[in-house]
Protein backbone atom coordinates (compact mmCIF):
# COMPACT_ATOMS: atom_id res chain seq x y z
CA UNK A 1 0.00 0.00 0.00
CA UNK A 2 1.18 3.49 -0.80
CA UNK A 3 1.15 5.71 2.27
CA UNK A 4 1.96 8.89 0.37
CA UNK A 5 1.36 9.40 -3.31
CA UNK A 6 1.71 12.67 -5.17
CA UNK A 7 0.75 13.22 -8.80
CA UNK A 8 2.26 16.18 -10.62
CA UNK A 9 2.11 18.11 -7.36
CA UNK A 10 2.99 21.74 -8.08
CA UNK A 11 3.21 24.77 -5.84
CA UNK A 12 3.99 28.30 -6.89
CA UNK A 13 4.29 31.22 -4.47
CA UNK A 14 2.97 33.89 -6.79
CA UNK A 15 5.42 33.66 -9.66
CA UNK A 16 8.10 32.00 -7.57
CA UNK A 17 8.38 28.28 -8.05
CA UNK A 18 8.19 26.03 -4.99
CA UNK A 19 7.80 22.51 -6.45
CA UNK A 20 6.98 21.37 -9.96
CA UNK A 21 5.23 18.20 -11.16
CA UNK A 22 6.30 16.21 -8.14
CA UNK A 23 5.56 12.49 -8.51
CA UNK A 24 6.39 10.67 -5.33
CA UNK A 25 5.32 7.32 -3.93
CA UNK A 26 6.15 6.23 -0.41
CA UNK A 27 5.29 2.66 0.56
CA UNK A 28 3.95 1.39 3.84
CA UNK A 29 6.62 0.59 6.40
CA UNK A 30 9.56 2.25 4.70
CA UNK A 31 11.85 4.99 5.92
CA UNK A 32 11.97 7.35 3.01
CA UNK A 33 14.67 9.97 2.75
CA UNK A 34 13.91 13.30 1.13
CA UNK A 35 17.12 15.03 0.39
CA UNK A 36 18.14 18.30 -1.16
CA UNK A 37 19.81 21.60 -0.29
CA UNK A 38 18.02 24.47 1.42
CA UNK A 39 15.34 25.96 -0.82
CA UNK A 40 15.05 22.85 -3.00
CA UNK A 41 11.37 22.36 -2.10
CA UNK A 42 11.45 19.80 0.75
CA UNK A 43 9.52 21.90 3.27
CA UNK A 44 7.12 23.11 0.57
CA UNK A 45 6.28 19.49 -0.25
CA UNK A 46 5.73 18.61 3.41
CA UNK A 47 3.65 21.71 4.16
CA UNK A 48 1.50 20.97 1.11
CA UNK A 49 0.99 17.38 2.26
CA UNK A 50 -0.07 18.67 5.69
CA UNK A 51 -2.51 21.24 4.27
CA UNK A 52 -0.66 24.26 5.62
CA UNK A 53 -0.41 25.51 2.05
CA UNK A 54 -2.44 24.46 -0.97
CA UNK A 55 -1.09 23.02 -4.22
CA UNK A 56 -1.28 25.19 -7.32
CA UNK A 57 -1.99 22.06 -9.36
CA UNK A 58 -1.68 18.30 -9.10
CA UNK A 59 -2.89 16.13 -6.26
CA UNK A 60 -1.70 14.05 -3.35
CA UNK A 61 -3.08 11.29 -1.20
CA UNK A 62 -2.06 10.01 2.21
CA UNK A 63 -3.37 6.58 3.30
CA UNK A 64 -5.14 6.60 -0.09
CA UNK A 65 -7.20 9.69 0.82
CA UNK A 66 -7.05 13.11 -0.78
CA UNK A 67 -5.02 15.49 1.40
CA UNK A 68 -7.44 18.39 1.04
CA UNK A 69 -10.81 16.60 1.27
CA UNK A 70 -9.80 14.36 4.15
CA UNK A 71 -7.23 16.58 5.87
CA UNK A 72 -8.38 16.28 9.52
CA UNK A 73 -9.09 12.54 9.18
CA UNK A 74 -5.65 11.84 7.69
CA UNK A 75 -3.86 13.92 10.32
CA UNK A 76 -5.23 11.70 13.09
CA UNK A 77 -2.51 9.23 12.05
CA UNK A 78 0.30 11.65 11.22
CA UNK A 79 3.03 12.83 13.55
CA UNK A 80 4.95 15.90 12.38
CA UNK A 81 8.14 17.50 13.55
CA UNK A 82 8.89 20.80 11.80
CA UNK A 83 12.41 22.04 11.17
CA UNK A 84 11.97 24.94 13.58
CA UNK A 85 9.93 24.48 16.73
CA UNK A 86 7.85 27.33 18.17
CA UNK A 87 5.47 26.95 21.07
CA UNK A 88 3.16 29.06 23.22
CA UNK A 89 4.72 31.30 25.86
CA UNK A 90 4.36 30.59 29.56
CA UNK A 91 3.44 26.95 29.14
CA UNK A 92 5.01 24.05 30.94
CA UNK A 93 6.29 21.19 28.78
CA UNK A 94 3.70 18.79 30.21
CA UNK A 95 0.85 21.24 29.58
CA UNK A 96 1.91 21.76 25.98
CA UNK A 97 2.20 18.02 25.37
CA UNK A 98 -1.19 17.35 26.97
CA UNK A 99 -2.66 20.13 24.84
CA UNK A 100 -1.09 18.50 21.78
CA UNK A 101 -2.49 15.11 22.85
CA UNK A 102 -5.98 16.55 23.38
CA UNK A 103 -6.48 16.83 19.62
CA UNK A 104 -6.32 13.06 19.08
CA UNK A 105 -9.03 10.47 19.62
CA UNK A 106 -6.66 8.21 21.53
CA UNK A 107 -7.35 7.74 25.27
CA UNK A 108 -5.76 10.55 27.27
CA UNK A 109 -4.34 8.07 29.82
CA UNK A 110 -2.52 6.17 27.07
CA UNK A 111 -1.18 9.47 25.70
CA UNK A 112 -0.03 10.60 29.18
CA UNK A 113 1.77 7.29 29.68
CA UNK A 114 3.43 7.62 26.28
CA UNK A 115 4.50 11.21 27.07
CA UNK A 116 6.20 10.07 30.29
CA UNK A 117 7.92 7.16 28.53
CA UNK A 118 9.24 9.31 25.71
CA UNK A 119 10.33 12.09 28.09
CA UNK A 120 12.26 9.55 30.17
CA UNK A 121 13.87 8.07 27.07
CA UNK A 122 14.88 11.48 25.73
CA UNK A 123 15.86 12.77 29.16
CA UNK A 124 13.42 15.72 29.15
CA UNK A 125 12.10 17.46 32.27
CA UNK A 126 8.33 17.76 31.80
CA UNK A 127 7.89 20.28 34.61
CA UNK A 128 10.05 22.96 33.03
CA UNK A 129 8.63 25.98 31.26
CA UNK A 130 9.02 25.93 27.48
CA UNK A 131 10.63 29.39 27.58
CA UNK A 132 13.43 28.05 29.81
CA UNK A 133 14.40 25.20 27.47
CA UNK A 134 17.47 25.13 25.24
CA UNK A 135 16.97 24.71 21.48
CA UNK A 136 17.87 21.02 21.73
CA UNK A 137 15.35 20.43 24.50
CA UNK A 138 12.66 22.27 22.54
CA UNK A 139 13.41 19.86 19.72
CA UNK A 140 12.85 16.97 22.12
CA UNK A 141 9.45 18.46 22.97
CA UNK A 142 8.80 18.50 19.23
CA UNK A 143 9.77 14.84 18.90
CA UNK A 144 7.44 13.83 21.74
CA UNK A 145 4.52 15.87 20.42
CA UNK A 146 5.05 14.20 17.04
CA UNK A 147 5.06 10.68 18.48
CA UNK A 148 2.75 10.83 21.51
CA UNK A 149 -0.32 9.56 19.64
CA UNK A 150 1.55 6.64 18.05
CA UNK A 151 0.96 7.76 14.45
CA UNK A 152 1.15 5.46 11.41
CA UNK A 153 3.09 8.06 9.46
CA UNK A 154 5.84 10.26 10.87
CA UNK A 155 6.94 13.28 8.86
CA UNK A 156 10.22 14.82 9.93
CA UNK A 157 11.57 18.04 8.44
CA UNK A 158 15.26 18.51 9.25
CA UNK A 159 14.65 16.90 12.65
CA UNK A 160 18.11 16.63 14.17
CA UNK A 161 19.08 20.31 14.44
CA UNK A 162 20.01 21.11 18.03
CA UNK A 163 20.31 17.49 19.15
CA UNK A 164 23.71 16.38 20.40
CA UNK A 165 25.23 13.22 18.82
CA UNK A 166 24.12 10.97 21.69
CA UNK A 167 20.57 12.27 21.51
CA UNK A 168 20.59 11.97 17.71
CA UNK A 169 21.52 8.31 18.13
CA UNK A 170 18.68 7.77 20.62
CA UNK A 171 16.30 9.55 18.29
CA UNK A 172 17.33 7.34 15.37
CA UNK A 173 16.93 4.23 17.54
CA UNK A 174 13.47 5.47 18.49
CA UNK A 175 12.58 5.93 14.83
CA UNK A 176 13.89 2.45 13.96
CA UNK A 177 11.76 0.98 16.76
CA UNK A 178 8.70 2.79 15.43
CA UNK A 179 9.51 1.60 11.94
CA UNK A 180 9.72 -2.01 13.18
CA UNK A 181 6.14 -1.61 14.43
CA UNK A 182 5.12 -0.80 10.85
CA UNK A 183 5.28 2.99 11.00
CA UNK A 184 6.20 4.75 7.76
CA UNK A 185 8.66 7.62 8.03
CA UNK A 186 9.31 10.51 5.68
CA UNK A 187 12.68 11.94 6.68
CA UNK A 188 13.62 15.22 5.06
CA UNK A 189 17.18 16.41 5.47
CA UNK A 190 20.11 18.07 3.80
CA UNK A 191 22.49 16.03 5.95
CA UNK A 192 23.36 13.07 3.77
CA UNK A 193 24.97 11.02 6.45
CA UNK A 194 21.72 10.94 8.46
CA UNK A 195 19.71 9.78 5.50
CA UNK A 196 22.31 7.13 4.66
CA UNK A 197 22.17 5.79 8.23
CA UNK A 198 18.43 5.61 8.50
CA UNK A 199 16.61 5.41 5.19
CA UNK A 200 15.65 2.59 2.83
CA UNK A 201 14.90 4.72 -0.20
CA UNK A 202 15.68 8.29 -1.04
CA UNK A 203 14.39 10.99 -3.36
CA UNK A 204 16.78 13.72 -4.41
CA UNK A 205 15.08 17.05 -5.01
CA UNK A 206 16.66 19.97 -6.83
CA UNK A 207 15.04 23.30 -7.77
CA UNK A 208 11.59 21.94 -6.90
CA UNK A 209 11.92 18.83 -9.08
CA UNK A 210 12.62 15.23 -8.14
CA UNK A 211 15.74 14.26 -10.02
CA UNK A 212 16.25 10.74 -8.70
CA UNK A 213 14.38 8.20 -6.57
CA UNK A 214 16.26 5.07 -5.66
CA UNK A 215 17.26 2.80 -2.81
CA UNK A 216 20.24 3.94 -0.81
CA UNK A 217 22.02 0.73 -1.77
CA UNK A 218 21.27 1.07 -5.46
CA UNK A 219 22.31 4.70 -5.50
CA UNK A 220 25.65 3.76 -4.05
CA UNK A 221 26.13 0.68 -6.27
CA UNK A 222 25.02 2.05 -9.60
CA UNK A 223 26.72 5.31 -9.53
CA UNK A 224 30.42 5.64 -8.90
CA UNK A 225 33.17 3.72 -7.17
CA UNK A 226 36.09 5.46 -5.60
CA UNK A 227 39.46 3.97 -6.63
CA UNK A 228 42.52 4.75 -4.50
CA UNK A 229 45.77 3.37 -5.90
CA UNK A 230 49.11 3.53 -4.14
CA UNK A 231 51.86 3.35 -6.72
CA UNK A 232 55.62 2.62 -6.69
CA UNK A 233 56.30 5.46 -9.12
CA UNK A 234 54.38 8.44 -10.40
CA UNK A 235 51.82 7.39 -13.00
CA UNK A 236 51.46 9.42 -16.16
CA UNK A 237 48.07 11.02 -16.65
CA UNK A 238 47.93 9.83 -20.26
CA UNK A 239 47.22 6.28 -19.07
CA UNK A 240 43.70 7.37 -18.08
CA UNK A 241 42.91 9.59 -21.03
CA UNK A 242 40.16 8.39 -23.30
CA UNK A 243 38.62 6.08 -20.70
CA UNK A 244 34.91 6.66 -20.30
CA UNK A 245 33.49 7.04 -16.81
CA UNK A 246 36.51 8.47 -15.00
CA UNK A 247 36.11 11.66 -13.04
CA UNK A 248 37.70 13.50 -10.16
CA UNK A 249 41.16 12.20 -11.16
CA UNK A 250 43.98 13.18 -8.79
CA UNK A 251 47.55 11.99 -9.36
CA UNK A 252 50.41 12.53 -6.90
CA UNK A 253 53.92 11.02 -6.78
CA UNK A 254 52.73 7.82 -5.12
CA UNK A 255 49.00 7.75 -5.52
CA UNK A 256 46.16 7.93 -7.96
CA UNK A 257 42.57 8.59 -6.97
CA UNK A 258 39.46 8.78 -9.13
CA UNK A 259 35.76 8.05 -9.30
CA UNK A 260 34.73 5.46 -11.87
CA UNK A 261 31.39 4.56 -13.34
CA UNK A 262 31.32 1.96 -16.09
CA UNK A 263 32.39 -1.58 -16.89
CA UNK A 264 34.74 -2.77 -14.16
CA UNK A 265 36.87 -4.91 -16.55
CA UNK A 266 37.89 -1.89 -18.59
CA UNK A 267 39.39 -0.14 -15.62
CA UNK A 268 41.01 -3.27 -14.12
CA UNK A 269 42.93 -3.77 -17.39
CA UNK A 270 44.47 -0.32 -17.01
CA UNK A 271 45.18 -0.82 -13.32
CA UNK A 272 46.88 -4.21 -14.07
CA UNK A 273 49.50 -2.39 -16.12
CA UNK A 274 50.47 -0.12 -13.19
CA UNK A 275 53.09 -1.03 -10.59
CA UNK A 276 50.87 -0.95 -7.48
CA UNK A 277 51.82 -1.11 -3.81
CA UNK A 278 48.21 -1.07 -2.63
CA UNK A 279 44.71 -0.60 -3.95
CA UNK A 280 41.36 0.38 -2.39
CA UNK A 281 37.97 0.29 -4.10
CA UNK A 282 35.30 2.03 -2.05
CA UNK A 283 31.62 2.64 -2.38
CA UNK A 284 31.21 6.36 -2.52
CA UNK A 285 29.34 7.88 0.40
CA UNK A 286 26.07 9.64 -0.20
CA UNK A 287 27.84 12.99 -0.14
CA UNK A 288 29.73 12.05 -3.29
CA UNK A 289 26.58 10.71 -4.93
CA UNK A 290 24.74 13.84 -3.97
CA UNK A 291 27.41 16.06 -5.47
CA UNK A 292 27.19 13.97 -8.63
CA UNK A 293 23.54 15.03 -8.99
CA UNK A 294 24.06 18.59 -7.98
CA UNK A 295 27.28 19.63 -9.62
CA UNK B 1 -13.27 22.88 23.30
CA UNK B 2 -9.52 22.56 23.98
CA UNK B 3 -8.72 25.57 21.78
CA UNK B 4 -11.40 27.66 23.56
CA UNK B 5 -9.83 26.92 26.96
CA UNK B 6 -6.35 27.54 25.60
CA UNK B 7 -7.39 30.92 24.17
CA UNK B 8 -9.26 31.95 27.32
CA UNK B 9 -6.15 31.16 29.34
CA UNK B 10 -3.96 33.06 26.89
CA UNK B 11 -6.18 36.16 27.01
CA UNK B 12 -7.15 36.36 30.67
CA UNK B 13 -4.38 38.77 31.69
CA UNK B 14 -5.17 41.10 28.82
CA UNK B 15 -8.88 40.91 29.69
CA UNK B 16 -8.13 41.86 33.30
CA UNK B 17 -6.14 44.86 32.01
CA UNK B 18 -8.93 46.03 29.68
CA UNK B 19 -11.56 45.48 32.42
CA UNK B 20 -9.60 47.56 34.95
CA UNK B 21 -9.18 50.26 32.29
CA UNK B 22 -12.89 50.25 31.57
CA UNK B 23 -13.83 50.31 35.29
CA UNK B 24 -11.49 53.23 35.82
CA UNK B 25 -12.83 55.13 32.83
CA UNK B 26 -16.49 54.74 33.83
CA UNK B 27 -15.93 55.54 37.51
CA UNK B 28 -13.45 58.39 36.95
CA UNK B 29 -15.51 59.73 34.03
CA UNK B 30 -18.72 59.81 36.05
CA UNK B 31 -16.88 61.37 39.00
CA UNK B 32 -16.47 64.45 36.79
CA UNK B 33 -20.28 64.61 36.66
CA UNK B 34 -20.22 65.03 40.42
CA UNK B 35 -18.09 68.15 39.93
CA UNK B 36 -20.38 69.52 37.20
CA UNK B 37 -23.48 68.79 39.26
CA UNK B 38 -22.08 70.67 42.28
CA UNK B 39 -20.65 73.43 40.06
CA UNK B 40 -24.14 73.80 38.69
CA UNK B 41 -25.16 76.11 35.92
CA UNK B 42 -21.74 77.69 35.35
CA UNK B 43 -20.17 74.60 33.85
CA UNK B 44 -23.16 73.86 31.67
CA UNK B 45 -23.22 77.44 30.40
CA UNK B 46 -19.53 77.11 29.61
CA UNK B 47 -20.23 74.05 27.40
CA UNK B 48 -22.79 76.09 25.51
CA UNK B 49 -20.12 78.60 24.51
CA UNK B 50 -17.98 75.88 22.88
CA UNK B 51 -17.92 75.86 19.06
CA UNK B 52 -19.81 72.95 17.47
CA UNK B 53 -16.72 71.06 16.22
CA UNK B 54 -15.42 70.88 19.80
CA UNK B 55 -18.80 69.65 21.06
CA UNK B 56 -18.97 67.01 18.32
CA UNK B 57 -15.41 65.75 18.79
CA UNK B 58 -15.92 65.60 22.57
CA UNK B 59 -19.24 63.76 22.07
CA UNK B 60 -21.24 66.49 23.82
CA UNK B 61 -23.30 67.56 20.82
CA UNK B 62 -27.04 66.98 21.29
CA UNK B 63 -26.73 65.81 24.87
CA UNK B 64 -28.03 67.53 28.00
CA UNK B 65 -25.00 67.19 30.27
CA UNK B 66 -26.91 68.60 33.23
CA UNK B 67 -28.64 65.21 33.57
CA UNK B 68 -26.85 62.08 34.71
CA UNK B 69 -27.88 60.06 31.67
CA UNK B 70 -26.99 62.96 29.35
CA UNK B 71 -23.56 63.15 30.89
CA UNK B 72 -23.21 59.36 30.66
CA UNK B 73 -24.05 59.72 26.96
CA UNK B 74 -20.85 61.80 26.57
CA UNK B 75 -18.86 59.13 28.34
CA UNK B 76 -20.52 56.47 26.15
CA UNK B 77 -18.49 57.62 23.13
CA UNK B 78 -15.24 56.90 24.96
CA UNK B 79 -16.61 53.57 26.22
CA UNK B 80 -17.49 52.73 22.61
CA UNK B 81 -14.03 53.65 21.37
CA UNK B 82 -12.25 51.65 24.06
CA UNK B 83 -14.44 48.54 23.77
CA UNK B 84 -14.35 48.48 19.97
CA UNK B 85 -10.57 48.84 19.90
CA UNK B 86 -10.43 45.83 22.24
CA UNK B 87 -12.82 43.78 20.13
CA UNK B 88 -11.22 44.69 16.78
CA UNK B 89 -7.82 43.72 18.14
CA UNK B 90 -8.95 40.46 19.71
CA UNK B 91 -10.88 39.52 16.55
CA UNK B 92 -7.78 40.04 14.43
CA UNK B 93 -5.27 38.63 16.85
CA UNK B 94 -7.06 35.46 17.90
CA UNK B 95 -6.80 34.13 14.34
CA UNK B 96 -3.55 35.65 13.12
CA UNK B 97 -1.44 35.05 16.23
CA UNK B 98 -0.56 31.44 15.31
CA UNK B 99 1.11 32.81 12.17
CA UNK B 100 2.60 35.80 14.03
CA UNK B 101 4.08 33.60 16.78
CA UNK B 102 5.04 30.88 14.28
CA UNK B 103 2.99 28.23 16.10
CA UNK B 104 1.08 27.35 12.90
CA UNK B 105 3.22 24.28 12.39
CA UNK B 106 2.17 23.09 15.84
CA UNK B 107 -1.59 23.67 15.57
CA UNK B 108 -2.57 23.19 11.95
CA UNK B 109 -1.07 19.69 11.41
CA UNK B 110 -3.42 18.49 14.18
CA UNK B 111 -6.52 16.48 13.19
CA UNK B 112 -8.91 19.41 13.24
CA UNK B 113 -10.31 21.43 10.36
CA UNK B 114 -9.45 25.08 9.91
CA UNK B 115 -13.16 25.92 10.25
CA UNK B 116 -13.33 24.28 13.65
CA UNK B 117 -10.17 26.08 14.75
CA UNK B 118 -11.71 29.41 13.65
CA UNK B 119 -15.00 28.58 15.42
CA UNK B 120 -13.26 27.78 18.71
CA UNK B 121 -11.01 30.82 18.50
CA UNK B 122 -13.89 33.18 17.67
CA UNK B 123 -15.94 31.67 20.51
CA UNK B 124 -13.14 32.37 22.97
CA UNK B 125 -12.86 35.94 21.67
CA UNK B 126 -16.64 36.49 21.99
CA UNK B 127 -16.51 35.24 25.60
CA UNK B 128 -13.84 37.91 26.27
CA UNK B 129 -16.03 40.55 24.61
CA UNK B 130 -19.12 39.50 26.59
CA UNK B 131 -17.18 39.66 29.87
CA UNK B 132 -15.88 43.15 29.08
CA UNK B 133 -19.39 44.25 28.13
CA UNK B 134 -20.90 42.80 31.34
CA UNK B 135 -18.27 44.52 33.48
CA UNK B 136 -18.95 47.80 31.67
CA UNK B 137 -22.72 47.37 32.01
CA UNK B 138 -22.69 46.58 35.74
CA UNK B 139 -20.22 49.41 36.47
CA UNK B 140 -22.27 51.85 34.40
CA UNK B 141 -25.59 50.93 36.05
CA UNK B 142 -24.13 51.25 39.55
CA UNK B 143 -22.27 54.50 38.81
CA UNK B 144 -25.18 56.17 37.02
CA UNK B 145 -27.55 55.09 39.82
CA UNK B 146 -25.08 56.45 42.40
CA UNK B 147 -25.12 59.96 40.90
CA UNK B 148 -28.85 59.88 40.01
CA UNK B 149 -29.56 58.52 43.49
CA UNK B 150 -32.04 56.03 41.95
CA UNK B 151 -32.23 53.31 39.29
CA UNK B 152 -34.54 55.24 36.95
CA UNK B 153 -31.88 55.30 34.17
CA UNK B 154 -31.34 51.53 34.17
CA UNK B 155 -33.36 50.96 31.05
CA UNK B 156 -31.48 53.57 28.99
CA UNK B 157 -28.12 52.36 30.24
CA UNK B 158 -29.04 48.81 29.25
CA UNK B 159 -30.11 49.97 25.77
CA UNK B 160 -26.84 51.87 25.37
CA UNK B 161 -24.94 48.75 26.48
CA UNK B 162 -26.86 46.64 23.95
CA UNK B 163 -25.68 49.11 21.30
CA UNK B 164 -22.17 48.81 22.69
CA UNK B 165 -22.35 45.03 22.37
CA UNK B 166 -23.46 45.19 18.74
CA UNK B 167 -20.60 47.63 18.03
CA UNK B 168 -18.15 45.30 19.78
CA UNK B 169 -19.27 42.33 17.69
CA UNK B 170 -19.19 44.44 14.54
CA UNK B 171 -15.58 45.49 15.02
CA UNK B 172 -14.63 42.03 16.25
CA UNK B 173 -16.02 40.68 12.94
CA UNK B 174 -13.99 43.33 11.09
CA UNK B 175 -10.81 42.20 12.86
CA UNK B 176 -11.51 38.55 12.12
CA UNK B 177 -12.28 39.07 8.44
CA UNK B 178 -9.00 40.97 8.01
CA UNK B 179 -7.14 38.11 9.74
CA UNK B 180 -8.90 35.69 7.41
CA UNK B 181 -7.88 37.68 4.35
CA UNK B 182 -4.36 38.87 5.15
CA UNK B 183 -1.42 36.49 5.08
CA UNK B 184 0.78 39.01 6.88
CA UNK B 185 -0.17 38.44 10.54
CA UNK B 186 0.89 41.92 11.66
CA UNK B 187 -1.52 43.74 9.34
CA UNK B 188 -5.02 42.74 10.54
CA UNK B 189 -4.99 44.47 13.94
CA UNK B 190 -3.28 47.59 12.52
CA UNK B 191 -5.74 47.87 9.62
CA UNK B 192 -8.75 47.11 11.87
CA UNK B 193 -7.75 49.87 14.31
CA UNK B 194 -7.12 52.29 11.44
CA UNK B 195 -10.58 51.57 9.97
CA UNK B 196 -12.11 52.03 13.43
CA UNK B 197 -10.51 55.44 13.88
CA UNK B 198 -11.42 56.30 10.27
CA UNK B 199 -15.10 55.58 10.92
CA UNK B 200 -14.93 57.69 14.09
CA UNK B 201 -13.56 60.63 12.07
CA UNK B 202 -16.33 60.11 9.48
CA UNK B 203 -18.88 60.24 12.34
CA UNK B 204 -17.46 63.60 13.44
CA UNK B 205 -17.48 64.93 9.86
CA UNK B 206 -21.08 63.79 9.27
CA UNK B 207 -22.22 65.50 12.48
CA UNK B 208 -20.53 68.73 11.43
CA UNK B 209 -21.77 68.81 7.85
CA UNK B 210 -25.40 68.02 7.05
CA UNK B 211 -24.56 67.69 3.34
CA UNK B 212 -22.57 64.57 4.14
CA UNK B 213 -25.52 62.86 5.83
CA UNK B 214 -25.42 60.03 3.24
CA UNK B 215 -22.14 58.92 4.89
CA UNK B 216 -24.00 58.00 8.08
CA UNK B 217 -24.33 54.41 6.87
CA UNK B 218 -20.55 54.15 6.49
CA UNK B 219 -19.79 54.75 10.15
CA UNK B 220 -21.17 52.42 12.83
CA UNK B 221 -20.63 55.22 15.39
CA UNK B 222 -23.68 56.85 13.79
CA UNK B 223 -25.69 53.63 14.19
CA UNK B 224 -25.46 53.89 17.97
CA UNK B 225 -25.31 57.63 18.59
CA UNK B 226 -25.92 58.23 22.32
CA UNK B 227 -27.87 61.48 21.80
CA UNK B 228 -30.36 59.71 19.48
CA UNK B 229 -30.68 56.61 21.68
CA UNK B 230 -31.29 58.69 24.82
CA UNK B 231 -33.86 60.97 23.16
CA UNK B 232 -35.73 58.12 21.41
CA UNK B 233 -35.31 55.51 24.12
CA UNK B 234 -34.50 52.65 21.75
CA UNK B 235 -32.01 51.44 19.14
CA UNK B 236 -32.87 52.05 15.49
CA UNK B 237 -34.04 48.70 13.97
CA UNK B 238 -32.57 49.74 10.59
CA UNK B 239 -29.11 50.05 12.10
CA UNK B 240 -29.50 46.82 14.08
CA UNK B 241 -30.39 45.06 10.82
CA UNK B 242 -27.52 46.69 8.94
CA UNK B 243 -25.07 45.74 11.70
CA UNK B 244 -26.34 42.14 11.69
CA UNK B 245 -25.89 41.97 7.92
CA UNK B 246 -22.32 43.33 8.09
CA UNK B 247 -21.46 40.91 10.91
CA UNK B 248 -22.81 37.89 8.98
CA UNK B 249 -20.94 38.93 5.81
CA UNK B 250 -17.66 39.50 7.71
CA UNK B 251 -17.83 36.24 9.68
CA UNK B 252 -18.78 34.19 6.60
CA UNK B 253 -15.93 35.78 4.66
CA UNK B 254 -13.55 35.00 7.53
CA UNK B 255 -14.30 31.27 7.19
CA UNK B 256 -14.21 31.26 3.39
CA UNK B 257 -11.00 33.28 3.09
CA UNK B 258 -9.12 31.56 5.91
CA UNK B 259 -10.02 28.10 4.61
CA UNK B 260 -8.76 28.98 1.16
CA UNK B 261 -5.52 30.76 1.81
CA UNK B 262 -2.01 29.51 2.46
CA UNK B 263 -0.80 29.87 6.02
CA UNK B 264 2.32 31.88 6.69
CA UNK B 265 4.84 29.37 8.02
Amino acid sequence: MNIIETKKLTKFYGKTMGITNLDLTIHEGEIFGFIGPNGAGKSTTIRTLLGLIYPTSGSATIFGKDIIKFGPEIKEEIGYLPSEVFYYDNMKVIDLLKYSGSFYKKDSKIISKRIRELAKYLDLDLKKKIDDLSYGNKKKVGIIQGLLHEPKLIILDEPTGGLDPLMQQRFFDLLRDENKKGVTILFSSHILNEVQKLCDRVAIIKDGKIIKVDTIRSLAENTHKRFKLETAVRVDKSRFTGIKGISDLVITDNSVSFLFRGHINEITKIIASINLTNMLVEEPDLEEIFMHYYV
Amino acid sequence: MNIIFRELKAHYKSLIGWSIGMLFMVIAGMAKYGAIATGGKQAIDLFKTFPKPVLVIAGINGLDVSTVIGYFGVLYLYILLMATIHSAMIGAEVISKEERDRTSEFLYPKPISRSKIVTEKLTAAIINIVILNLITTVTSIITVAFYAKDFSNNNLVLILMAGLFIMQILFFALGSVLAGLFKNPKLPSIVATAILLGTYIIWVVVDLNANLDFLKFVTPFKYFDASVIISEGHLDPLYIGLSALIIVVFITTTYLAFNKRDLKV
